[in-house]
């Protein structure tokens, strides 16, 4: 073993070269682990913090006519719940006039929330960078997106909004601007408009109705059990109550099968390190075959060569394992500590997947050793007088 | 083509055996062929008492590391070890520590090397190397100490010191060498000299103990 040591750490380029192929192979799966979940986990928080909460409560078919109140009491009497709040949805068609001149913008996406209790279920209202949330029923917060699309909209401007009601009549009503809303990566209310809760229902003749329930918990893997609890408490009604995975499935599946295939290309960066290993492992082979044929001319048999470079393939494995892990976490500290975000974007989501990070670096550790076997065997298959004449 | 062709001799323990030749007679590989190194196409090779051309790959390995001690004519040190650590090689790969470490010191000292210690392999000279070459060589009290040109990569007065070093050793531990040389004059008088001809053994002395037929 200390031979086996000895002769590796005297190689110190090989051994540099081949404890780098590891730590990039590590460092890679690292850096898109951090990337591509922290941006699928940030989808899912905005969605989480924005939308859907932890859970989320709708109508099979139709809208809740059970009133809101009721089901917010309830939930909020759940011990893991930290708030509910109703929400309703709907579409609208806006004017504008600025600088004399009217602006028109059709099928806005409009939100209607109780300002009380949103607040405490949503994060929706800190994406208002200028103004303030909605505080009363006249008022109205435009997504920065719709508020561009409307000539340049600000707080204080008064918008006329048009919503076709359930019997398909036209309703319009005057809002003045009290805020815009804008938040990293546009996953917010961006391209939407928010107003009250109370406001939308009167606008679409939905007195007493709620589009859905926006639960938000204070652990939420406890998810699965309010919304089964909740299902269980009323099983009269046509409720559809589901988790964050569930309620956001649609919008994720297709960003599951990326990460899926982002980790492929991770795995086959390891792939390439494990060459690399082969290629160093064969060039300390050559590099060392009059030893080993000295070593084999005093009695080392061909299984003490074996272990030696085997050896020297778990060192690698174990030095590379070590380094590529400490590399990789120190980015993910980095991302985490620094909220990192590309372009503006949403701000990753980074998290410690210590079960992923172990078995990256186990896995980094027996690749090591598997491309250290083929070159261990021609080792072995060196004959001493041979070998003692090449070397 | 036949490298070697009808040879036979025997050696007796404690002997100082000289294998000489003109370049190319097949002296370097009748050594070989001793050290279990490479084996002939026909005949046998009896090592006290043990056929060991009937020996599996694992037995020679073994054989070689407990009877047999290899001088080489490059010293063939691992330079990534130190003096002693390359001492103590052999023994380590019998898997036997025995206060080796000692004997090791021991032998250093019998070769006048007792201040390079923990050295490494790569930092003495030649004449150095080669004495802890032949330390390495009967560290594991061999039954035969093979040694190949052990002179031939050094200067005359070097080569001198090295051959007075194995006889000297020969005589004090009543040690069996084996010498592949074509520098004769150096060894004065020996116990045996074969010479190697096209292939053919001429022995000047002949014993018993040790049976070798090719």
């Amino acid at each position: 073993m200390k031979l086996a040591k000895r002769m590796l750490f005297n190689k110190r380029g090989s051994l540099i070269g081949a404890v780098l192929a590891v730590t990039i192979g590590i460092l890679v799966i690292h850096v898109n682990f951090v990337i591509f979940q922290g941006l699928f986990d940030a989808i899912v928080r905005d969605i989480s913090e924005y939308r859907n909460g932890d859970v989320l409560v709708t109508n099979e078919d139709d809208y809740i006519d059970k009133s809101d109140s009721t089901i917010v009491r309830f939930f909020e009497r759940i011990s893991y719940v930290e708030a509910a709040t109703p929400r309703l949805s709907s579409t609208a068609e806006m004017e504008i006039t600025k600088n004399g001149k009217l602006i028109e913008k059709t099928r806005i996406p409009v939100v209607g929330v109780d300002p009380f209790t949103d607040i405490r279920a949503s994060t929706v209202h800190e994406t208002v960078t200028e103004g303030t949330y909605v505080f009363s029923r006249n008022s109205i917060v435009l997504g920065n997106t719709v508020a561009n699309d409307l000539g340049g909209a600000v707080v204080g401007d008064n918008v006329k909004v048009m919503i076709i009601d359930r019997w398909g009549e036209e309703q319009t009503k005057r809002f003045t601007v009290s805020g815009i809303a804008k938040s990293p990566g546009g996953q917010g209310f961006d391209y939407s408009a928010v107003m009250h809760i109370d406001t939308l229902r009167d606008m679409t003749d939905r007195v007493d109705q709620t589009g859905s329930i926006m639960v938000k918990l204070n652990d939420p893997s406890k998810a699965f059990e309010v919304k089964e609890f909740f299902l269980a408490s009323f099983p009269n009604d046509d409720f559809l109550a589901e988790t964050i995975e569930e309620s956001a499935e649609q919008q994720l599946a297709g960003f599951r099968s990326g990460i899926a295939m982002i980790n492929m290309i991770g795995y086959f960066g390891m792939m390439s390190s494990a060459f690399a290993i082969v290629t160093i492992q064969m060039m300390l082979v050559n590099g060392k075959t009059k030893e080993i044929g000295v070593m084999r001319a005093i009695g080392a048999k061909r299984k003490d060569i074996l272990i030696i470079f085997i050896f020297q393939g778990m060192l690698i494995g174990a030095i590379g394992a070590g380094v590529g892990t400490a590399t990789g976490l120190g980015y993910t500290i980095y991302a985490k500590e620094t909220k990192m975000s590309f372009n503006n974007s949403l701000p990753l989501e980074v998290s410690y997947n210590w079960e992923k990070i172990i078995q990256t670096a186990l896995a980094s550790f027996v690749l090591a050793i598997i491309a250290s076997l083929y070159p261990s065997y021609r080792a072995t298959k060196l004959l001493p007088v041979e070998a003692m004449r090449t070397g | 083509m036949k490298a070697l062709d009808d040879v036979s001799f025997s050696i007796e323990q404690g002997e100082v055996v000289l294998i000489v030749g003109s370049s190319g007679s097949g002296k370097s590989t009748l050594l070989n062929m001793i050290g279990l190194l490479d084996s002939p196409t026909n005949g046998n090779i009896l090592i006290d008492g043990t056929n060991t051309t009937t020996l599996s790959d694992n037995q020679i390995s073994s054989f070689r590391n407990k009877k047999l001690g290899f001088i080489f004519q490059f010293s063939n040190l691992l330079t990534d070890l130190s003096v002693l650590e390359n001492i103590l090689l052999p023994i380590q790969i019998a898997g036997s520590e025995l206060s080796s470490e000692k004997d090791a010191i021991d032998l250093l000292k019998a070769v006048g090397l007792e201040d390079q210690v923990y050295k490494r392999a790569n930092k003495i000279s030649g004449g150095q190397a080669q004495r802890v070459a032949i330390a390495r060589g009967l560290i594991n009290r061999p039954s035969i100490v093979l040694a190949d040109e052990p002179t031939g990569n050094l200067d005359s007065v070097t080569s001198q010191t090295i051959v007075d070093l194995m006889k000297s050793m020969a005589k004090k531990l009543n040690q069996t060498f084996v010498i592949v040389t074509h520098d004769r004059q150096h060894f004065g008088e020996v116990d045996k000299v074969i010479t190697i001809k096209d292939g053919k053994a001429f022995q000047d002395e002949e014993a018993s103990t040790m049976e070798i037929t090719v």
